[in-house]
């Protein structure tokens, strides 16, 4: 079934999939790279303050999914059970057993017990430490890896639609279509982007989806330029008139003919674009001006580092998880890169 | 013949790299050029003539092409296996090259006197003084006599004849003892041509060199040269002196090549038969635009008040140089273009139709271009190129239904019916341009564009695709608008035939009449230029 799909991609696409796959270093960053982001997905079964299974006098609970009262097993109070408080546990554990996931810490969840002041260092029991307000820092990189790609895939794609359709227009229809929209580009692009945001994040309280919005007013133009290109000079090709010789609609000439070939240049592009896109919210969160106090954050945790200099492994923690993610996507982007470019005769 | 032979190419064989495949470009090839003779070597494109004259030169993209058997002999000495050096000092010394292409083969960012110089300065220690002096000699001698004071203007304000005479100035520069002109006159017009011919004919008899000449037009070998070698496949399959190679192949391929050179007439048309498309006084002016405001300071002209028509079962051949407004007027007609002035279609006022109201002639008027290559769409199946017609008009009823249609449009232009599940870039140009053909035929249109739809393609396809249009015409009562420079094509095809010159038709008539007493003395340069590859020396057309 794949084998027949990837035969009616035309031959085309074969050889640029090959392409990539030859390149080594991109085809294996990109695995690494989907691998730790299906990884973070699951985020709550990896770290996380509740077991993931609970036997329990004859009885399954599984706390990661559902909430339980203390009561359920055995304790005094009908709130949500604590299952990290060392009475209830041994009440669970007098007849049964907890399955732990494998930190038991979620990105909120405050260790009263340390035997030091937070920041702790690395330890047995926190593998990276914890951060100032004693948060497991293992935990709270796992959740602030998945905002961060999630955010910048959400951001890359609504600003590729984005950026897209804009460049597309201007470029298939020309003129003064194009004059007025490139003008337009011209100033929407150089407003100060960061300090617009610290005024709007002053206004509202920002949250991810305001965030994303709000980056994506501006972060829309970096396609317009190649995709109007691409249109501009698609729309002189033959194939092109012969369409419209035919009778063919601009939307289908536009989205059937020319898009095709606009796309080579923004999946080039897509890789470098996400990296920016993480790179924007880190320095955002790194700022404090990004998402809510107590969110998981690669920024905040960055932010946490510079303020605490005598706890190195904050910001050498965050410094490295930030720099292999980086290098993944920028490996990966040059695979694409290197993949579409027609010049490039593999082997 | 007892005179040593200038380039001795004997068995070469040549093998490019692609991928895990190794491509035989070049099986045993065998040629001679001897001193003052122009020897052509003849073959259609991908036949390895031009693979085989780059060897000589040693200027394939080694390593990936390589030489698996065979010697190549400049003047006596192995080229193959001499070190780089020396073979440098021999390029564009003893042996030079011209081009097809000669915007793309000069610097677009330099003078072309201080190209013409490089040349010079890089084979002898000569003063700047003394080159410059030598580049004068050389404008003189490719007769750019005129253009010496231009010396440090950019390429791209010469025209393409002039442009390839300083092309051939800067091979001449050195006097080599062989001249490579790899078809240096496919990208000009008929008449530029017909000079350049007149010009490397007389420099050859003025210097003595050699030349070793590329084409794929027989016609050029006819007018100029000695003896001509026939490559077909990577062999060279005839060879011989002229004109008895012609008058007496002995190979099947030379025998099939001359065959097909475009001949015949089109079928006659009943002249009462209605008139499907006409314009009146029909204009096409694009503005310049000066200045900080954009104010139009004047019009680029490229038509300038034609008024034509062409009926049923008819064809109107438009003929004229590059840059004559031919493809322009096409355009205009289908509404592609903006302009002025009256455009019918079968009786029907259609200037003025918005695209909404357009959309339904679309489908009886229909355009084939030039460049089978940048016609189809790379990403689309043949079947999926040819359906779009159908869906845009909501023809062919279901899918099942639109896949009989587009299968027999297929066939009707000689294609397998099967091939709709293939891609583009599998197909050859005169394929390609069949499949064109069917997309155009599928809506079963009254009057059909043709923009030079031959001239992209080898000979033998050209007269392929011309007797294919001619059948298409008589089966379905095609009016064809056919524009070529080629007057060869146009003599086979068109009834009636305009000439077109700066946007305004000079000449207008039966085409049996203007081949045969031309009035304007335009239309005679033409004719001569394309018919018999003559120059013009009335002036009539420009350098």
């Amino acid at each position: 079934m794949s084998a027949a799909l990837v035969l009616k991609l035309a031959p085309l696409t074969a050889r640029r999939l090959d392409n990539f796959r030859a390149n080594r270093r991109g085809f294996w960053s990109l695995w690494i790279f989907l691998a730790l982001f299906v990884l973070s997905l699951f985020a709550e079964l990896i770290a996380n303050d509740k077991p993931l299974l609970i036997r329990h006098e004859g009885t399954f609970y599984a706390p990661v999914l559902f909430a339980y009262a203390e009561t359920d097993f055995g304790g005094d109070f009908p709130t949500e059970a604590d299952y990290r408080d060392p009475y209830l546990k041994k009440k669970i554990e007098a007849d049964g057993w907890i399955v732990w996931p494998m930190v038991r810490y979620s990105f909120t969840t405050v260790d009263r017990n340390l035997p030091v002041p937070a920041p702790a260092p690395p330890s047995g029991e926190h593998w990276l430490g914890t951060d100032d307000q004693a948060r497991d820092v293992v935990a709270r990189l796992i959740y602030g890896f998945r905002v961060s790609v999630l955010f910048g895939l959400a951001l890359t794609l609504l600003s590729s639609v984005v950026g897209v359709a804009a460049g597309a227009v201007q470029g298939y229809f020309g003129g003064k279509t194009d004059l007025i929209f490139q003008r337009f580009i011209e100033i929407w692009g150089g407003m100060p982007t960061l300090y617009l945001l610290i005024i709007l994040a002053s206004v509202v309280e920002p949250n991810f989806w305001w965030l994303l919005g709000l980056m994506l007013l501006f972060s829309w133009m970096a396609l317009v330029g190649v995709v109007r290109a691409e249109f501009l000079r698609g729309r002189n090709f033959d194939y092109v008139r012969a369409a419209r010789a035919l009778g063919v609609s601009d939307v289908t000439i536009m989205s059937r003919h020319i898009l095709p070939n606009a796309m080579v240049a923004t999946l080039t592009f897509l890789p470098f674009i996400l990296n920016s896109s993480i790179t924007t919210l880190t320095a955002l969160d790194f700022l404090g001006l990004g998402l809510p106090p107590g969110s998981a954050s690669l920024g905040e945790l960055l932010g946490q580092g510079k303020a605490n200099l005598q706890a190195p492994w904050l910001g050498l923690t965050a410094f490295f998880v930030l720099a292999v993610m980086l290098s993944l996507l920028v490996f990966v982007g040059e695979g694409v890169r290197d993949a579409f470019d027609p010049r490039k005769a593999r082997r | 013949m007892t005179e040593a032979p200038i380039l001795e190419i004997e068995d070469l064989h040549v093998s490019f790299n692609r991928g895990e495949r190794e491509v035989k470009a070049v099986q045993g090839a065998n040629l001679v050029v001897r001193p003052g003779e122009i020897a052509a070597l003849v073959g259609e494109s991908g036949s390895g003539k031009s693979v085989t004259a780059l060897s000589a030169m040693r200027l394939l993209p080694y390593p990936l092409a390589w030489h698996p058997k065979g010697s190549i002999r400049f003047k006596g000495e192995e080229i193959l296996s001499a070190p780089e050096d020396r073979v440098r000092a021999l390029r564009g010394d003893r042996m030079s090259m011209i081009f097809q292409e000669p915007l793309t083969s000069l610097n677009p960012l330099q003078g072309i006197g201080r190209q013409v110089a490089e040349s010079v300065v890089l084979h002898r220690p000569v003063s700047a003084a003394a080159a410059r002096e030598r580049v004068v000699e050389l404008f003189e001698l490719v007769g750019l006599r005129e253009q010496i004071a231009r010396m440090d203007a950019l390429p791209h304000e010469f025209s393409g004849g002039q442009q390839q005479r300083v092309m051939i100035a800067m091979a001449l520069a050195n006097t080599p003892d062989l001249l490579i002109a790899d078809e240096p006159t496919t990208a000009v017009d008929v008449t530029i041509q017909a000079q350049i011919l007149k010009l490397l004919q007389e420099l050859q008899a003025r210097l003595g060199m050699a030349v070793l000449f590329i084409t794929h037009d027989l016609g050029i070998v006819r007018r100029i040269a000695n003896r001509a070698y026939v490559m077909c496949q990577g062999r060279i399959v005839e060879e011989g002196v002229l004109p008895d190679v012609f008058r007496a192949p002995r190979h099947d391929y030379t025998r099939h090549l001359l065959a097909s050179e475009p001949k015949g007439t089109p079928e006659p048309a009943s002249a009462s038969a209605p008139e499907i498309m006409a314009c009146k006084n029909l204009k096409v002016w694009f503005p310049i635009k000066r200045g900080v405001i954009r104010r139009v300071v004047g019009h680029v002209k490229a038509v300038d008040g034609v008024t034509l028509s062409v009926r049923e079962g008819h064809t109107l051949g438009i003929v004229g140089e590059s840059g004559s407004g031919k493809s322009t007027l096409g355009r205009a007609l289908l509404r592609l273009e903006r302009s002025e002035g009256e455009v019918a279609f079968r009786g029907r006022a259609i200037e003025a139709l918005r695209a909404k109201a357009l959309r339904p002639l679309r489908r009886e008027m229909q355009i084939v271009f030039q460049d089978p290559f940048g016609s189809l769409s790379p990403r689309l199946s043949v079947g999926q190129i040819v359906e779009e017609g159908l869906l845009v008009h909501g023809q062919g009823g279901d899918a099942d239904a639109r896949r009989q249609l587009i299968g027999q449009a297929l066939t009707e232009v000689g294609l397998d019916p099967e091939t709709q599940d293939r891609y583009p870039h599998e197909f050859s140009g005169g394929q390609r341009q069949r499949i064109a053909i069917a997309r155009a035929l599928v809506l079963k249109p009254k009057f059909v564009v043709l923009d030079e739809p031959t001239s992209a393609l080898d000979v033998s396809v050209q007269a392929q695709i011309v007797e294919l249009l001619r059948e298409l015409q008589k089966k379905h009562r095609l009016a064809y608008l056919f524009i070529s420079h080629d007057l060869r094509v146009v003599r086979a095809m068109a009834h009636e035939i305009a000439v077109l010159r700066q946007g305004r038709v000079v000449e207008h008539g039966p085409a049996a009449d203007i081949f045969a007493r031309p009035r304007e003395p335009y239309t005679r340069a033409l004719i001569a230029a394309a018919i018999e590859l003559k120059a013009d020396e009335s002036g009539a057309v420009a350098m």
